[in-house]
């Protein structure tokens, strides 16, 4: 469903992606995995539509989708979880939902798919009138996820949204990926937290240095020795 | 004791129009990270549509609002797909810089031109209501100004409903607050830049109507209006629009406040002072979001 | 700089050989101009901080001059002393408005000089005038030579800068101040400096105005038209360069001379749309253009498959 072909992508002088190709197929979780600095982000960001790719193909459903401007990339069935959530600090849950029904294909329904989101995240329905600065961070993350969701989305990308959030959240969120997943969500998920990631995705992308340095099943790379000295190991590093 | 309060009245009625104007320059500063400094030129060019309006066809400037506003929402379209809109594709702190200088420019070639049509005369509008003083326990509040403080108060309050009701409204204060987050929601926010200014535009033509009813005009009031505007901003700060309309009332009351201890020339004085004091002290202003 | 020598030199002996005032009027209000620009060109152009209070050091070195003028203290001495009020007020409040970052600081700035305009007006409202003794022995040719020799200064005091260490710091603020303070450049410290040069070079300025004007109303010592001349000058010729304030200086003066006689006003219309344009389309003003058709034209004159490269100077 979701081709990225080759993608480089830089910021100025510095090369951040050189050539990098995975997909997502349809009812997949992929998870990609990497070190901090490892492009991971510049990725996603150049799949939202947020940074210029230099080079090569981003394709969704056979249609191309690179550099295509980014509210265009919702309106087409993605939708984003950015890293650090990237809140509207001055609205309420209730809003942010709202808010998140925004494109015009996601109007129809979503008095349902609030009810929906409603149910996954019982904790919103209850304080959805709260401003969310005034919210946990594993209940912004909820919020984050909320309204990625009210955008109807085919593929849901989130950029790590484990970080900062204590274990038991990170559970709860993540088996709430697994359940958004079995309602027919393709779900492409960035994440640190490589033993969680692999254990829920069913295939693996290891980025490393701006380009893909392994690949294979949830299960393969996490017992693939490189994976596991790097990333799960005494000696990985641990964020 | 009368005196006193003769005078806050006054100060109140003008600090409503301070806050309208202030209210446009906030929007856009606040959505879009751009300073127009011509801002109160353009505040100075309702006013001469509503005056050219009165002067040639009678229409009261209160109903002219009704031509003003949508006439200078679509000038603030116009402004914004010809100068300002280039300035958004740079990164904040330039576009905060390019967007001054244009502003800067763009107010003194306003002003000529306004010069050169108009002369330099100040000019007011006179309705046949216009010497109507309301006696309110000893204090003389003149009906027009009144009423164009209401009429301030019913745009702010409009367009704080506006905001939180209206789809885009939301839109556009989703993208003051994180325009990437609010790409990644769906919001194209460059219409939502667009919307904001010509809405910002459009408040500052009704203040221009309101000031040229109940005060006067001529080409020169654009930069005292766009510090007053300023000052205004920076002392509610940014995110609400109730908060800089009392900001406003706060100004004119201040204003009356300093003319009455300090005599009538120092008027401005003041408000130049609580600005630069503010933005050294607390940038953030006082009712920041 | 032979060049520059032989250019004054000239510009020095125009007072012997041409007896029209107006002539002479005219290139005085150039090369005070040039004095001006370059006076702010220091500070926005260089040290990339936007003042938009340039009006209050003008006005302030007017004011302390005339004072002191018109009270018997020679007047090179009551420049000087107009010069170090200047600087001094500008250090004084530098610290508080150099807190302001980016547009704040313009703003703040104008907020101040706009101060200073309402209080001279109020306190100062008589209008100036120099005395029948001093109109009767009034020689035009010595304002002259002393705009020249602002002129002079200024463009020398330019050149020196860019090339200096200085200078060099505060082109990295100018370009980036974040990283600047990073690689310990003590960015306060050099805003002052270039605070201090330019408010310094424009009292100067204004003292060598209170010199050759012979009646005003002090409030319009510090009215924001100063700035907006000083800004609009330095941006159409090229903010950053050497050569810009002088090419920027030459072209408003003359433009608003010749516009002026058919239209009054006008030429802020003009140069408001032109400077404009300029802040969008060509950002290095008209010495940016030049550079472009110099380049046309030597690129032009060369045959094909021989391109030479451009010597690099700046």
């Amino acid at each position: 469903m979701l081709h990225v072909d080759s993608v480089e992508a830089s910021y100025g002088p510095f090369l951040a992606l050189s050539g990098v190709t995975l997909e997502v197929r349809a009812g997949e979780i992929v998870a990609l995995l990497g070190p901090n600095g490892a492009g991971k982000t510049t990725l996603i960001r150049c799949i939202a539509g947020l940074l210029r790719v230099r080079a090569g193909q981003i394709r969704w459903d056979g249609a191309a989708l690179t550099n295509v401007a980014a509210h265009r990339i919702v309106e087409s069935g993605i939708a984003v979880v950015p890293e650090g959530r990237r809140l509207f600090a001055t609205m309420t849950i209730e809003e942010h939902l709202d808010l998140g029904a925004f494109a015009p294909h996601a109007q129809a329904g979503r008095a349902q798919r609030l009810e929906e989101v409603y149910t996954i995240f019982p904790v919103l329905r209850e304080r959805k009138r709260q401003p969310v600065r005034a919210l946990s961070g594993g209940q912004q993350q909820m919020v984050a996820i909320g309204r990625a969701l009210m955008a109807a989305p085919r593929l849901l990308i989130l950029d790590e949204p484990s970080l900062g959030l204590a274990p038991r959240i990170v559970e709860s969120i993540l088996g709430v990926l697994g359940e958004i997943n079995r309602r027919g969500v393709s779900i492409l998920l960035v994440e640190q937290n490589v033993q969680a990631a692999l254990a829920l995705a069913h295939r693996g992308y290891i980025l490393e240095s701006g380009r893909i340095a392994g690949e294979g099943t949830g299960a393969a790379l996490l017992d693939d020795p490189h994976v596991r000295r790097a990333y799960l190991g005494p000696l990985a590093l641990r964020h | 004791m009368t005196i006193i309060l003769q005078q806050l009245v006054l100060g109140v009625l003008i600090g409503g129009l301070y806050g309208l104007a202030a209210a446009g320059l906030s929007l856009i500063f606040g959505v879009m990270k751009v300073l127009n400094v011509a801002h109160g030129e353009l505040i100075m060019l309702g006013g001469y549509g509503a005056f050219w309006l009165f002067a040639l066809s009678g229409l009261d400037p209160f109903a002219a609002l009704v031509v003003v506003i949508p006439v200078a929402l679509i000038g603030g379209a116009i402004l914004y797909w010809g100068l300002f809109g280039w300035v958004v594709r740079s990164h904040e702190e330039t576009r905060i810089k390019n967007s001054l200088l244009i502003g800067f420019g763009l107010g003194l070639a306003l002003h000529a031109a306004a010069v050169q049509l108009w002369t330099a005369d100040e000019r007011s509008i006179t309705t046949a209501y216009a010497g109507t003083v309301l006696d309110l326990g000893g204090v003389s509040v003149p009906l027009v100004r009144l009423a164009s403080l209401v009429v301030a108060f019913v745009l702010i309050g409009g367009l704080h409903v506006l905001l939180g009701r209206w789809r885009w409204g939301r839109a556009i204060r989703a993208t003051a607050d994180d325009w990437e987050a609010a790409l990644m929601t769906g919001i194209d926010v460059r219409r939502a830049y667009l919307l904001a200014f010509a809405i910002g535009t459009a408040l500052a033509g009704a203040a221009g109507t309101l000031v040229s009813v109940g005060y006067s005009i001529s080409p020169s009031i654009g930069l005292e209006w766009t510090l007053k505007a300023l000052i205004v901003v920076v002392l509610a700060g940014l995110g609400s629009m109730l908060g800089t309309f009392v900001g406003g009332l706060m100004l004119g009351v201040a204003e009356a406040c300093s003319a009455m201890i300090f005599g009538g020339p120092y008027r401005e004085v003041v408000g130049l002072v609580i600005f630069f004091v503010v933005l050294v002290a607390r940038p953030q202003g006082l009712f920041a979001k | 700089m032979a060049a520059g020598l032989v250019v004054v030199a000239a510009l020095a002996a125009v007072p012997l050989v041409v007896a029209r005032q107006d002539i002479l009027n005219f290139l005085f209000l150039v090369l005070l101009s040039i004095a001006l620009a370059q006076s702010w060109n220091i500070i926005a152009g260089y040290a990339g901080q936007v003042n938009l209070g340039h009006a209050a050091f003008f006005g302030l070195g007017a004011l302390v001059t005339r004072t002191l003028w018109i009270a018997g203290t020679p007047v090179l001495i009551g420049m000087v002393a107009g010069a170090l009020v200047a600087v001094g007020f500008a250090l004084l409040i530098g610290g508080a408005a150099f807190r302001l970052r980016g547009a704040y600081f313009a703003i703040g700035t104008l907020a101040l000089s706009e101060i200073f305009r309402i209080t001279v007006g109020n306190t100062l409202a008589e209008i100036s005038t120099l005395p029948q003794t001093t109109i009767a022995t009034y020689r035009l040719a010595n304002r002259y030579w002393l705009a020249l020799a602002l002129a002079a200064l200024s463009v020398a005091a330019v050149a020196a800068l860019a090339r200096s260490r200085l200078g060099l710091g505060m082109q990295a603020i100018r370009e980036d101040e974040d990283a600047a303070a990073a690689t310990g450049v003590g960015a306060l410290k050099l805003k002052l400096i270039a605070l201090a040069c330019s408010t310094g070079l424009a009292g100067l300025v204004g003292g060598c105005f209170a010199y050759y004007h012979i009646s005003f109303y002090p409030s319009h010592l510090f009215s924001p038209g100063w700035t907006f001349d000083a800004v609009l000058m330095t941006f159409i010729g090229g903010v950053g360069t050497l050569h810009g304030p002088v090419l920027g200086a030459i072209f408003y003066v003359f433009f608003k001379e010749y516009l002026a006689i058919r239209w009054v006003d006008f030429h802020l219309l003009i140069f408001g749309t032109l400077f404009v344009a300029i802040v969008l389309l060509l950002p290095g003003g008209l010495v940016e253009l030049m550079g472009k058709l110099r380049g046309l034209l030597e690129n032009a004159s060369l045959s094909s498959g021989e391109r030479r490269p451009r010597p690099e100077h700046r």
